[in-house]
């Protein structure tokens, strides 16, 4: 299973065109120096030859063709001349002197270089089997021939080849174990990150790929997979809360409606009655709708993509808008309203999006303002980017709780009697995400501090990577 | 505005819902031709001159933005009142109301479908571009962007005097609190809280305080009127 696996690895075939392409590069390193050597080996015989020959040259214009004999004669008693060939013969090719019985019959022309094996040897002389030779016509029609022995050039070659044979082996068997070991521990290590996977689809989201410890890339690779199973199960987990908060919070006037329809199917009543029993039914089925909107709401912005409909909008406009939209219902409740928004912040969003998430600040500022009725709005530009602070001076929310509420559906205890659904918190978070905005709540000694951090729209581009906003919107829903 | 004049046409694939919206319209006075499905809407609205059409948003073999699309290409530029189930966040939808169309998500209140429709058709219907409107013995000046109120100037904020003109625009006819935030704050999403009404109690205490009859009225269940005693 793992060997067929292995020999379809895409490392291993990797490592095979590897292999095949350094083969042929040392190969052909090892062929230049090969054939560069024996030439520079056959250069020095031919080199060795021209000097002898022009030795017996030399000994012939001496002592002419006796003289020229005498030399043979005693080169062939010579020991350290006994790799050399050496041959005189007379006009009509009869023997004269030499080690060498006949003359070769593919040597009959006026003279030159010619490589050939030889054969009629002397009795007594040593027998090289190719030989690298010389021939000349003397002034008088004698025919010389000089030669020397190519065997250790060919020994030298038949080393080389062996060498290079043995190195070409075992450069191949090395390789092709360093390819499959390789390809097998990859292949092992996708393999326990498949059944992982697999075990995953199978049972749930508990398991994990276990880590070898090494810190290798492929530990980084099972660490990071790790890391994306833990968000994903913590996003599951906090779906099912949602979930089971929406089944609750739309049974219970699902219930209340259900009840009040079927009194109404048993019972006689007038019309009057039944009337102000539609009309109820009617704003409960409101309630109903308004809270699976801002719940769809909340979910198409977590789902969105930023880009679309982003634009350079001024953060201070907005919340002077919203202000402006929001004083009277201030004034109604005696509470002032401060503003600090006086400059340009420009922020890169969507207006829809910022002036409804301000809206439900502000307006959970006036009504959970407490008693001490001052609510200030501010815009900063910092160095780090935008800030949009709202402040009230209420009872604040405990530091233990901060997290929670902006949780879908969460509720402080002591606002559960009033009015809301528990989203407006929510659907901020989600419009800050997507402006990859971070919420800080801090104390307003007294109050609370609801502050907006807004990237610096000159460092992060709209279209910059989701991963900076995802991290604290996901951090901030866990339970 | 008579006969051909108030023929509406509604594109909506699912019958009770096609059944209600044309009895709901019929019953406000408009002539009504339903479409089941989007070559149906989209052959209907190349044949006949409707003052405005409501169109699903997610209709079988045709979308209805693209019914929209196309009718645009042909020229023909009845005004739509498009119903989306997908919400505001809907970039496309989104898209169109720069095209001077409208939307509704579903579900709705047919009081609201009715209030936007009767816009759609009003503006539709009368194109002149008027300076001068008068309701009652309230007179609104658009250029000069002053409201008097018999002969006395009426001390109005910016966004106070373009809600004011928007309903006076839709003299007698009931507006939605969402059209008001679309048309005046030029927002999209339906407010929670009652923050717009507590916004216009403030221009109808300026409007209304010491004189003969009121003229800002509120309409149960959908939202205000800017209308004179009969």
């Amino acid at each position: 299973m793992l060997l067929t696996k292995t020999l379809r690895s895409s490392t291993l075939r990797l490592a095979f065109i590897y292999v095949i392409l350094f083969s042929a590069a040392i190969f052909g390193l090892l062929g230049y120096v090969y054939w560069s050597t024996a030439r520079y080996l056959s250069e020095i015989s031919d080199r060795a030859i021209s000097a002898e020959s022009a030795l017996l040259t030399k000994a012939y214009e001496a002592g002419g063709r006796d003289g020229l004999v005498k030399f043979i004669n005693r080169r062939l008693t010579d020991v350290h001349f006994n790799d050399w060939v050496y041959l005189l013969v007379d006009n009509s090719f009869d023997y004269v002197a030499g080690n060498l019985k006949r003359w070769p019959a593919l040597l009959r022309g006026d003279g030159g270089w010619s490589t050939i094996a030889a054969a009629d040897w002397q009795a007594k002389a040593a027998k090289p089997q190719t030989l690298r030779a010389t021939y000349q016509v003397l002034p008088d029609g004698h025919h010389l021939l000089l030669g020397q022995d190519t065997a250790d050039l060919d020994r030298f070659g038949g080393r080389v080849t062996i060498g290079l044979a043995s190195a070409a082996f075992l450069f191949l068997v090395l390789a092709a174990a360093a390819g499959i070991s390789t390809s097998r521990r990859s292949v092992a290590r996708i393999e326990a990150i498949n059944m992982t996977s697999r075990e995953i689809m199978r049972s749930g989201l508990g398991e994990r790929i276990p880590l070898r410890g090494t810190g290798d890339e492929w530990d980084g690779l099972a660490d990071n997979l790790n890391s994306m199973l833990d968000r994903i199960e913590e996003l599951v987990e906090t779906n099912r809360q949602v979930s089971d908060n929406v089944a609750h919070d739309l049974r219970t006037p699902l219930t209340r409606m259900r009840g009040r329809l079927e009194r109404a199917l048993n019972q006689q009543l007038d019309v009057g009655h039944y009337r102000s029993l539609v009309n109820d039914t009617i704003s409960d089925l409101d309630e109903i709708l308004t809270t699976f909107s801002s719940l769809l709401r909340i979910s198409q912005i977590e789902a969105r993509d930023r880009t679309a409909a982003f634009r350079n909008i001024d953060l201070s406009e907005i919340v002077r808008e919203v202000v402006e939209l929001f004083e009277p219902t201030a004034e109604e409740r005696a509470v002032r309203l401060k503003v600090f928004a006086r400059e340009t912040v420009s922020v890169v969003g969507d207006r829809d999006l910022l002036f409804d998430a301000i809206s439900n600040l502000v307006d959970n500022a006036i009504k959970h303002g407490g008693d001490r009725r001052e609510i200030s709005v501010a815009v900063a530009r910092c160095a780090e980017g935008p800030i949009l602070s709202i402040g009230d001076r209420g009872p604040g929310i405990p530091i233990e709780e901060r997290n929670h509420v902006l949780r879908r559906f969460y509720r402080l205890e002591r606002s559960r009697n009033r009015p809301g659904n528990g989203l407006g918190l929510s659907l901020v978070a989600a419009v800050a995400g997507l402006h990859g905005a971070h919420i800080i709540m801090a104390d307003n000694s007294p109050g609370l501090r609801i502050e907006l951090h807004f990237p610096n729209p000159r460092r992060a581009a709209p279209s910059s990577s989701n991963q900076q906003e995802q991290p604290w919107a996901i951090g901030l829903q866990r339970p | 505005m008579a006969g051909r004049a108030r023929h509406v046409l509604v594109i909506e694939d699912d019958a009770e819902t096609g059944e209600q919206l044309v009895d709901c319209l019929k019953s406000s006075g408009y002539d009504v031709d339903l479409a089941v499905d989007g070559e149906d809407g989209l052959r209907r609205a190349l044949a006949a001159d409707y003052i405005v059409m409501t169109v699903d948003r997610m209709l079988p073999r045709i979308d209805g933005i693209e019914i929209i699309r196309r009718l645009r290409a042909e020229g023909i530029v009845t005004p739509a009142l498009i119903l989306s189930a997908l919400g505001e966040v809907d970039d496309r939808v989104r898209g169109l109301r720069a095209g001077g169309d409208d939307y509704l998500v579903k579900p709705f209140a047919f009081r609201e479908m009715l209030a936007r429709v009767d816009a759609l058709a009003r503006r539709s219907a009368t194109m002149v571009k008027e300076t001068m409107l008068r309701i009652g013995d309230l007179e609104i000046d658009l250029l000069a962007r002053v409201a008097r109120r018999r002969g006395r100037e009426i001390e109005l904020l910016p966004r106070e005097f373009r809600l004011l003109a928007y309903l006076a625009r839709n003299g007698g006819q009931a507006v939605s609190r969402t059209m008001l935030l679309q048309h005046v704050w030029d927002l999209h999403f339906d407010p929670t809280t009652n923050v717009i009404d507590v916004y216009v109690g403030r221009i109808r205490r300026k409007i209304d305080s010491g004189q003969d009859y009121p003229l800002i009225h509120t309409i149960r269940g959908i939202g205000f009127c800017l209308r004179a005693p009969d």
